[in-house]
């Protein structure tokens, strides 16, 4: 049978409305109750930060600076890394900062902070404290951080049903939302770690809460938040994802379970130094895989809608079949097409010109597929840059 | 497909409730009763049920790095955990607190470079800083307490808009600990024995006669 440009371009129409890569988004809706939610929420945590801050600087102010500092830095990092891995059908810039902020204040101190105090204080009260202390944490967090940081996603999609489309979506967006909440903890522990010496020494009391919240952070609340919404996407179900509950419920018990081991180490391992730090490799090991593994297998669906999108400009003799390929393909298929180059020359315009492609399907999907003057120029840069004439502009 | 979108604030006619679209609706309830389990259902349960952990006679509270103290008995340990029952860690928490009606006894360790008149500073600095003159704070000057293992001390008192009480701090060979007792402020302004005996019980291997 053959394809004809209709068929593929009906291909491509179908993969945009259903991914939603293109749409922007609107904070501002009054009408949507969402929007409301989240802002008494996000509110609600953001007065609560800013009272704790604004009290604890003026006591712990060196070690609040040193620890913002840094943890921006490290935010900054992982920020760029984890818009790096949604160079699909990318989600909008601006529905990210909505997840961090969610991730950052709300699920913090608006929920989770709370309930944590309280459920250890029971426990402490039903177990006794030897208990709350062994196995409070390990049996409390993961149950409210991961649900509170959850719940977000639930409000994001009611905010942007048109984008949140997939469980690639949800992985991306319970990836920030757990970005902010772990970077707005750190910050806390930080803090509290100042007021260790009676307020004395706050830099050295600190320091090293900070280099030990860097290292064990990243395999920490991002990942269990990433891997936690993709599995309540799974289990919601949308537009370009089918409901699959026991998928979903496995990934959110994923994420509890890896967190839950990661708060009780020190009751697993006990009293042993090399017991702690093994456990601690291994929990963190095997959070990174399991992230991997989500990673690959939500991102299938994403690529194969860079396919659907960029297919009929195969056709139309834009883009040939090895960057057809390259561009819906993992990092090792982009790697290999680059590499194809006899030289440094070519292998650096073939980066160049997977660029431009990817800024085309950009603008395909923001077009929904019409052919507008920022689509034909889109077109025409890949063009230039495959020929090596400079910019014009 | 359609070719005209309606921009993301537009809810269609039959699916608006007092203007709402009422597709946000059950979401946003679910949050909202979420964060009011964790935020105000939860803290209720918690309030309301006892502590019901009290001191016998012979207890003694172990906090990081080989402090003790021997709280009084009858009274409810809040947090803390008596000596020889340490967390699988193997390292007690820094901070202990017991209570006794409205009256609340609280320990806390952690390292320190300096004697117990330098502690009781760096206390007085910290709390003001964190207060700015509302809440509790120090007041006088400070005096010397002696605890029964021979370790000398500074204490001095506090005093809130309804709270009074006492500080004492000890530091222990680069281990500093600070002991604040605090009350109603009706309750009068000396402490009771029982709290000078909780102060005077503060102790740590090896030390004594400093």
């Amino acid at each position: 049978m053959t394809t004809t440009l209709a068929d593929l371009e009906r291909a491509r129409d179908i993969a945009i409305e259903q991914s939603g890569w293109g749409r922007r988004f609107t904070f501002y809706q009054p009408r949507n109750f969402a929007f409301w939610g989240y802002l008494a929420l996000v509110g609600t945590g953001v007065f609560i930060a800013a009272a704790k801050l604004t009290r604890e600087y003026n006591a712990y102010g060196q070690a609040i600076a040193l620890a913002v500092t840094s943890f921006a830095i490290y935010a900054a990092l992982f920020w760029w890394f984890t818009q790096h891995i949604d160079h699909y059908a990318k989600l909008p810039a601006k529905l990210m900062v909505v997840a961090f902020l969610w991730g950052g204040f709300a699920a913090t101190f608006a929920m989770a902070a709370n309930a944590n105090d309280a459920i250890l204080a029971l426990y402490a009260k039903a177990f006794g404290q030897v208990w709350a202390l062994n196995w409070g944490a390990g049996l409390a967090a993961p149950f409210t951080e991961e649900t509170a940081k959850g719940s977000g996603l639930l409000l994001l999609i009611a905010l942007a049903p048109r984008q949140v489309r997939t469980a690639f979506d949800g992985f991306i967006l319970g990836a920030f939302i757990g970005l902010g909440f772990q970077i707005v903890e750190d910050i806390i522990y930080a803090m509290t770690s100042a007021a260790s010496q009676f307020g004395a020494n706050q830099i050295g009391a600190s320091i090293d809460t900070i280099a030990l919240r860097m290292v064990s952070g990243v395999a920490a609340h991002i990942v269990y938040s990433a891997i936690f919404c993709a599995g309540l996407i799974y289990l919601l179900g949308r537009p370009a994802e089918p409901r699959r509950v026991g998928r979903g419920l496995l990934l959110m018990g994923t994420a509890m379970l890896l967190h839950g081991i990661w708060d009780s180490v020190g009751a697993i391992a006990g009293d042993a130094p090399l017991m702690v730090l093994v456990l601690i490799i291994a929990v963190i090991v095997a959070a990174l895989v399991i992230a991997v593994r989500v990673y690959r297998s939500t991102v299938a669906r994403e690529r194969d809608f860079v396919r659907d999108v960029m297919s009929p400009e195969l056709a139309r003799n834009v883009i040939t079949a090895a960057e057809l390929e390259a561009m819906a393909g993992n990092r090792e298929a982009r790697k290999a097409y680059r590499k194809a180059g006899r030289n440094r020359s070519e292998r650096k315009r073939a980066r160049y010109v997977l660029n431009a492609a990817y800024d085309l399907g950009d603008e395909l999907a923001a077009a929904r597929g019409a052919d507008t003057d920022r689509v034909r120029f889109a077109r025409a840069e890949v063009g230039r840059i495959r020929s090596g004439a400079p910019s014009p502009w | 497909m359609p070719d005209f979108e309606p921009d993301e604030g537009w809810v269609p006619a039959d699916e608006r409730l007092f203007g709402l679209d009422r597709r946000t609706i059950g979401p946003t309830l679910t949050v909202f009763a979420l964060a009011i389990v964790m935020s105000v259902v939860l803290p209720v349960v918690n309030a309301k049920v006892p502590y019901n952990d009290i001191v016998k006679a012979g207890d003694v509270i172990e906090l990081d790095g080989n402090v003790t103290f021997v709280p009084e008995a009858g009274w409810g340990i809040t947090s803390g955990v008596r000596a020889g029952h340490a967390p699988s860690s193997g390292e007690y928490p820094a901070t202990a607190t017991v209570e006794n009606g409205d009256v609340e006894f609280r320990v806390k360790t952690g390292p320190f470079d300096g004697d117990a008149d330098k502690l009781l500073d760096q206390i007085e600095t910290t709390s003001d800083a964190l207060n700015r003159g509302r809440g509790v704070h120090l007041t006088g000057a400070h005096t010397t307490i002696v605890t029964d293992q021979g370790t000398q001390g500074a204490t001095a008192r506090v005093a809130g808009p309804h709270t009074g009480g006492v500080i004492a701090a000890f530091v222990f060979n680069g281990r500093g600990v600070e002991a604040v007792a605090t009350g109603p402020s009706d309750t009068g302004p000396d402490p009771t024995a029982a709290i000078l005996r909780m102060i005077r019980s503060i102790s740590r291997p090896g030390e004594g006669n400093q």
